[in-house]
């Protein structure tokens, strides 16, 4: 998934919405009869590799809905506007729930009625071919597809959407398949350094259309992820047209997808409709049944929960993308009769850790000790309990492939509040008892409620906590420095797709530090860096995803550079006269695809 | 408390109807510290076409008294006790609308400081006419013409000009000469003027004066004057009351109280009055100490705590006796006619020069 | 009078450059908004070519410049030109700053007119009579009712009113409809928040006006106008109470500024898409041109009611206009 939101997740979406979270501990964090809070057994079907679909399962169109109608409304209550229209741009995730609906790519997700999702051809007829395990990928488009403006989607579209990504103006998006093609970091700019606006191309050596259907992609090395990371909305289609504007485009794109923008207003509302030129027979993972959405902006989670439990007039046609239920609200929405009945939930693809910066507190006893002595069940508690969180035994979220169900080397679900006496064994052992431990949170009322607990903690098991409050706003920014001048400090890493390729490198690769690099904990481990490199090129799935597991229990286990926290879990709520709501595994949030109204 | 038995008797002998008579008038005000007895049992009579003085520090009552013959006191913290008579009328006691028919219209009060007492929003003009076509039911065209009028009655140079200005537009004198105007715009019958000229510099006094006495001799308004300055009641005032502490102590013709005043608290009044026939080196004689609270007023003569007389009275008869008022020219004090006369010839003349 | 007000719209002008020049010191010193788009791509080298994008590598002097300039003269950007007033793009939207604190100023000034024309009535109608009884227990009463209301908050009361009226399908939500496309949609729709802005105000206006009479019938000239023979309500309504215009003008001055500002707990309460609400999202995403363009905003709002709340003293007050 991705950094972003994890990153405004913190900075600013919990900075206020926390009021209200940290209320939630006591409520929903005890158990009752009305407690059907997901658990790992429910996470294992996203926890396997999501296999590659064949050409069959990428043909349209997507199987009905059972009891799916045509017709109607839906209203959307969302918190905040959509700051980004341009896909290239996108890779938030209630921007990745927007482009759902709106965009196509080469690639998709299509998830059965059992939850099991497949990665399926979307624009193209299957989930890609390649002959050499990897170092090229072959593309063919489907018939009678379409932009919303009747325009056929080609492969000069195709080229130009990945060439458009090497253009200055688009720095928010993903950068995998660009860095891929043409070199890490961002020196793959200068392969294309003015996109293809100018007339220039990547070479056929790189990026090849040998007709209107056909895209060829030719990596130096092996990229097997490449299915996946097409299918992020990123790498959305944008027409080779006067239409793609360049900065612009980002306030007025053109749709693909079912539904097309009729009207938006930033920061206010934006209307969906129909979009006439999308062919439900080319798409076999999305339906349009609803003639539109009514989204309106700046409903905060306990309005629209308030409003959805409620479930009166509009209400009633209604769901949030990815506004959570209120934590607040979580008690009241479980035992209220009706809205028990109208909630999905699953997990989110984050994953806390408090990070143990390696430069400073360079001795594993003293890390080990910290990991000891973490209260991870109170920590859970503050964000929401069992429907908000659930206590982390490694550093691989449930939806990864490579996730063990009950991996807890550090006994963190035995032991949901800490073993002080075993920290302070360890710390008298590294010589360390009353050690100085600079924790850095930032100053949003959830994570000061936790520093109070963690300090707590940690000095119960011998360390002298000294707290440092830190501005939410630059909170990533100054964690992200090199030298930060911190001991320990919590950050939230997502996926980018249930590969643990998008998670142990960025965050565990020491080669990879530098200012503003993800590696918050600064591990530089040989082997580590060494492994990563060699997985990367492991073109089956599976077995990548066995080795990455494998590596994953050396850096909890040998290095445990950062304690694992929790994971993040979603419970979103729906209208009574709402059909098709399920979970998405692919988005983290209620699925867009399968909504109808009922009458 | 004081032994309130007895009050002072009817006064004014001259007339068997007088004009205006106030009788055992007692007004208590109720506030957060307790009932303060601003004026305790004051009687006292005016003629028409005569003017009739009242001195005394400030606090002894002096606008109480004369804000109660108006009325103008808030009723609901405000106790009202004893009779005021305006030509036979009952005024304590009477509903508002009476009152308002009399008020501005039959009598009428100048105040102390025009700038204040007028308001600053209103042209002057308008608020001369304004109880002028209340009283009369003039149009607005006569209330301005009537205003112009007036103004040039009380020496407003260029009056129909002036109307239209603002209080804040005139000088001190002539927002004064103003305020009178808007007195006398219905020919009062009784005119209060509280400490007219206080706020004035000397030669402005001195025309205000004059300007009500002509005044007074035009419409044969009786004039109640209140000051705290005796020199302003000598060329004005027929009669003259000295109020203490809410009461009267002396009571007479002017020329009677000036030139033999029978009461240590006048004699202090004017010891402490400057002089310009006196010697610049001649020191004044302030009277001692300070004016009594309302609240918890002293027993006996109110005076006697700063009394320097009260041992030749003997005892603790001041302190326990509250000497009364008898009609007519008099004073209220223990003391003898004859130790009267002799302080005041031995002592206190020689004081005034 | 127009000499006086020129020189208070100058020193207005004054003041709004100075507090743009602050603010643009002080924002661009403060956060990185580059930070908030980055993601996962925060390395150094992104961020700079973010910071080429937004126009922030160039000195900050020469940004300063280039930013006062455009406000007269307008500027080009690479996603389009922005005409004079110019504030730039917002980093976030990319909408034009004018053209969406424009946008966002209707809903704002709704609030804010509907709102006052509430509180105004109700606050002095009962404070007038509460000074008028003064005592009783008419007044005793507005007197207590008005200091429980004014303790509450609008985002205590808020939440209560949405949850009997709104989320029980009673009345529908909060919304801003255009004046001009239904005036009785246009009411409608901002009911609520006007009531529950009102309720809190209006505690405030009532104290207000009543201990302002009551000071003002203390008042020598109001004595003055009774002496005269004038009604106890002639004199209460055009004596007293034009002198207690001041104090009473003074605050709702005050108050309609800073509604007109943007009254952010009340549109945050209601859903709306004010200058409150867009000052709300502005800071939280280092939104810097919008935070500016905001600020600028609201404070020009706020000197402006100033300026009309001093024009009004001369209206109200001849020793002001006079002099």
């Amino acid at each position: 998934m991705n950094a972003f939101s994890t990153r405004r997740a913190r900075a600013v979406v919990v900075a206020l919405a926390a009021g209200s979270l940290a209320l939630t501990g006591c409520t929903s964090g005890s158990s009752t009869n009305n407690d059907k809070a997901q658990t790992d057994k429910d996470a294992a079907a996203q926890a396997k590799a999501v296999p590659l679909g064949t050409a069959k399962d990428s043909t349209g169109p997507a199987p009905e809905v059972k009891g799916a109608r045509k017709g109607g409304t839906i209203r959307v209550y969302q918190r905040d506007s959509y700051n980004h229209l341009d896909p290239a741009q996108m890779y938030v995730s209630d921007q990745r729930d927007l482009a759902k609906l709106i965009f196509r790519g080469l690639t998709t997700y299509k998830q059965d009625d059992d939850g099991k999702t497949t990665l399926v051809g979307d624009l193209a007829t299957d989930s890609g071919t390649t002959t050499d395990k990897g170092k090229t990928w072959k593309y063919t488009l489907k018939d009678n597809i379409k932009f919303a403006d009747g325009k056929p989607i080609t492969s000069a579209d195709m080229r130009h959407s990945i060439e458009r990504m090497y253009a200055k103006f688009i720095t928010d998006g993903p950068m995998y398949v660009q860095q891929w093609l043409s070199g890490e970091g961002t020196t793959y700019r200068k392969a294309l350094p003015d996109g293809p606006y100018k007339g220039k191309h990547l070479p056929d050596s790189v990026l090849e259309t040998p007709n209107d259907k056909t895209i060829i992609f030719h990596f130096k090395q092996p990229q097997p992820q490449l299915p996946y990371a097409l299918a992020m909305a990123g790498h959305s289609v944008v027409p080779d047209s006067k239409k793609d504007t360049k900065d612009k485009y980002d306030v007025d794109p053109v749709c693909s997808g079912p539904y097309m923008i009729a009207d938006f207003k930033s920061g206010k509302s934006m209307k969906l409709k129909r979009n006439p030129y999308w062919d439900p027979k080319t798409d076999s993972a999305r339906h349009q049944y609803v003639d539109g959405f009514n989204i309106t902006f700046n409903h905060q989670a306990s309005d629209s929960t308030k409003r959805l439990i409620s479930d009166q007039g509009e209400a009633k046609n209604a769901v949030s993308f990815t506004n959570s239920v209120e934590p607040t609200l979580t008690r009241q929405a479980l035992d209220d009769k009706s809205a028990s009945k109208r909630l999905v939930q699953g997990y989110q693809p984050y994953v806390w850790q408090m990070n143990m910066n390696m430069d400073r507190i360079k001795d594993k006893k003293i890390r080990d000790a910290i990991t000891y002595a973490l209260p991870n069940g109170q920590i859970v508690r503050i964000n929401g309990g069992s429907y908000g969180g659930e206590i982390a035994g490694g550093l691989l979220a449930p939806t990864v492939a490579g996730y063990k169900k009950g991996y807890d080397p550090y006994g963190k679900l035995k032991h949901p509040n800490g073993e002080p006496e075993k920290a302070k064994k360890l710390l008298k052992e590294a010589g360390k008892v009353g050690m100085k431990l600079v924790y850095a949170y930032s100053n949003t009322e959830i994570r000061q409620k936790e520093a109070v607990a963690i300090e707590t903690a940690l000095n119960e098991a011998g360390f002298d906590v000294q707290k440092k409050e830190v501005d939410a706003a630059s909170w990533y920014q100054q964690m992200g420095k090199v030298d930060n001048g911190f001991d320990i400090y919590m950050t939230g890493w997502g996926q980018d797709w249930a590969d643990a390729s998008t998670v142990i490198p960025p965050s565990y690769d020491g080669s990879t530090i530098q200012d503003g690099s993800s590696n918050y904990s600064h591990i530089r481990d040989q082997h580590v860096t060494d492994e990563v490199k060699r997985i990367s090129q492991i073109t089956d799935p599976a077995k990548a995803a066995d080795e990455w597991q494998k590596l994953h229990f050396y850096i909890v286990e040998k290095v445990n550079p950062a304690a694992p926290v929790f994971y993040t879990k979603m419970l979103q709520l729906y209208g009574s006269n709402i059909g098709g709501a399920r979970y998405n595994t692919d988005i983290n949030y209620l699925d867009p695809t399968t909504l109808y109204l009922k009458k | 408390m004081t032994t309130l038995t007895k009050t002072e008797d009817a006064a004014a002998p001259t007339g068997a109807d007088p004009f205006l008579s106030v009788r055992d008038l007692y007004v208590r005000f109720s506030t957060e510290d307790g009932i303060v007895k601003a004026v305790d049992g004051l009687s006292f009579d005016l003629e028409r076409g005569k003017t009739l003085g009242i001195v005394g520090e400030s606090g002894s009552g002096k606008s109480v008294t004369n804000l109660a013959v108006l009325g103008l006191h808030n009723p609901r913290a405000t106790e009202i006790k004893g009779e005021i008579l305006l030509e036979g009328q009952e005024l304590t006691g009477a509903r508002e609308k009476t009152l308002e028919k009399l008020r501005g219209n039959k009598m009428a009060m100048i105040f102390q400081d025009a700038l204040t007492a007028l308001s600053p929003y209103y042209t002057v003009g308008r608020q001369i006419a304004e109880p002028f076509m209340k009283h009369t039911g003039a149009s607005k065209r006569e209330g301005r013409q009537r205003a112009i009028e007036m103004l040039a009655k009380v020496g407003i140079p260029q009056p129909n000009l002036r109307v239209d200005d603002y209080p804040h537009q005139f000088s001190g004198g002539m927002r004064q000469r103003a305020m009178i105007a808007m007195a006398l715009v219905c020919n009062p019958a009784l005119l209060i003027a509280d400490e007219p000229t206080t706020a004035l510099d000397v030669t402005v006094q001195a025309q205000i004066l004059d300007l009500l006495k002509d005044l007074q001799q035009e419409f044969g308004s009786a004039i109640i004057l209140i000051t705290h300055d005796l020199g302003v009641v000598a060329n004005t005032a027929d009669d003259l009351l000295v109020m203490y502490a809410g009461r009267a102590v002396e009571r007479g013709t002017v020329k009677e109280i000036l030139t033999e005043p029978r009461h240590p608290y006048t004699w202090g009044l004017l010891s402490s009055m400057p002089r310009l026939t006196s010697d610049v080196t001649e020191l004044l004689h302030p009277i001692p100490g300070t004016p009594p609270s309302l609240l918890s007023p002293p027993t006996g003569c109110p005076f006697h705590p700063r009394c320097t007389f009260k041992a030749e009275v003997g005892g603790t008869r001041c302190a326990d006796e509250r000497p009364p008022l008898a009609p007519g020219r008099a004073s209220a004090c223990h003391l003898t006619a004859e130790q009267k006369q002799t302080f005041f010839i031995e002592q206190i003349k020689p004081r005034l020069g | 009078m127009l000499p006086f007000l020129f020189r208070r719209t100058l020193g207005a002008l004054v003041i709004l450059f100075l507090l743009t020049t602050f603010t643009f010191f002080v924002f661009f010193a403060a956060g990185d908004p580059a930070q908030m788009s980055c993601g996962k791509n925060c390395t150094a080298d992104n961020i700079a070519l973010i910071h080429q994008n937004l126009g922030l590598d160039k000195p900050i002097t020469t940004q300063y410049w280039d930013f006062l300039v455009g406000i007269f003269t307008g500027r080009n950007f690479s996603v389009g030109h922005c005409p004079a007033p110019c504030f730039g793009y917002s980093f976030a939207t990319k909408q034009q700053v004018w053209a969406t604190l424009l946008d966002r100023l209707p809903t704002t000034a709704s609030l804010a007119i509907g709102g006052a024309v509430v509180f105004l009535t109700v606050g002095l109608a009962t404070g007038l009579l509460a000074a008028w009884k003064r005592g009783t227990f008419v007044d005793k009463t507005f007197t207590s009712v008005s200091m429980v209301l004014s303790s509450a908050q609008i985002y205590i009361l808020g939440p209560i009113v949405m949850g009997i009226f709104v989320y029980s399908g009673l009345l529908e939500s909060p919304r801003y409809v255009d004046f001009t496309s239904g005036p009785a949609a246009w009411g409608a729709g901002l009911l609520i928040p006007w009531l529950v802005m009102a309720t809190i105000f209006t505690a405030q206006y009532t104290r207000m006006s009543r201990s302002t009479m009551v000071e003002q019938l203390q008042e020598e000239h109001v004595r003055t106008a009774k002496a005269k023979g004038m009604s106890g309500r002639y004199v209460f309504l055009r004596y007293a109470w034009r002198g207690s215009l001041i104090p009473i003008v003074t605050i709702l001055g005050m108050d309609l500024g800073s509604l007109f500002g943007g009254a952010m707990i009340t549109e945050y309460t209601f859903q709306l898409a004010g200058l409150g609400r867009l000052a709300i999202t502005s800071v939280t995403t280092l939104d810097l041109p919008m935070i500016l363009g905001v600020l600028i905003f609201s404070s020009a709002l706020i000197l402006l009611f100033n300026i009309i709340v001093d024009a009004t003293y001369a209206f109200i007050d001849p020793r002001v206009r006079l002099s």
